[in-house]
């Protein structure tokens, strides 16, 4: 999957095959590309692997539970943070 | 004057090369190789690390002149042959500079490990990172409570 333009690209990139025994995991990347006149910005992660065994292809995802976690506590956080101004609000008006 | 024109303007160009260079290395990074490592093999099993892998540079370049008209003011620069020439012209001045800055980070987000048992994606747990999310977000929302009851109280 490829969406870019000059400016911005978002892709998900395949690296090469890599053979260990009767097992040949394929790994897979996505990467964001920013690129301006004087300057640019690249972030790349890992995303899943192929896994081919016996004819059989399995597509694992690598899961990142840091950033899940991260983000996890963010949107708790700006939830409280919304309920409790709700209820502040409501509470002055009455 | 001419030559001093030519010596910056020969010096930008090779900046802006030079700058084109790192902007062809920064596209680099966006590989699935800068992100999986080269595979370790430890006895029966095989291992590759898994990186999220960020990377940013910028960089800019100026040029600017002047211009100065009258006589030449003293005999020093009467003398070089460079100012009277401008000084004559109505005179000019230039100037050249550039700059830039980047940055890089990496950061492990699992190990796959292949061996008898098949293929397992480990995840990377970082507990620091996660503490000082949990710390920060439980200050700051802390914070918050305490405003909101100085609030309602007026």
């Amino acid at each position: 999957m490829d969406r870019s333009n000059d400016k911005i690209r978002w892709q998900t990139l395949t690296g090469n095959p890599l053979q260990v025994g009767d097992v040949r995991v394929t790994p897979q990347s996505q990467a964001l590309t920013l690129c301006w006149p004087n300057g640019g910005l690249v972030w790349n992660r890992p995303v899943a692997i192929l896994v081919e065994h016996q004819g059989q292809v399995e597509r694992i995802p690598i899961v990142d539970v840091t950033r899940v976690v991260q983000l996890s506590l963010l949107g708790l956080s700006a939830l409280l943070g919304i309920i409790a101004l709700a209820l502040t609000v409501r509470e002055r008006r009455s | 004057m001419g030559q001093k024109f030519e010596d910056i303007v020969v010096s930008t160009v090779k900046t802006q090369e030079d700058g084109k260079e790192l902007m062809e290395k920064l596209i680099a990074v966006a590989q699935p190789s800068s992100v999986f490592s080269t595979p370790i093999i430890a006895g029966d099993y095989t291992l590759i690390t898994a990186s999220e892998v960020s990377a940013g540079v910028g960089f800019g370049f100026g040029m600017g002149g002047g211009t100065m008209v009258g006589p030449p003011e003293t005999e020093a620069e009467s003398a070089d042959p460079d100012e009277a020439e401008a000084t004559a012209e109505g005179g000019s001045g230039f100037g050249g500079g550039g700059g830039g800055g980047g940055f890089s980070m990496g950061r492990p987000v699992a190990v796959i490990s292949i061996g008898p048992a098949g293929v397992r994606v480990e995840p990377v747990r970082d507990v620091t990172k996660v503490a000082v999310a949990f710390l920060t977000v439980a200050g700051s929302m802390l914070l918050m409570l305490s405003k909101m009851r100085r609030i309602s109280r007026f």
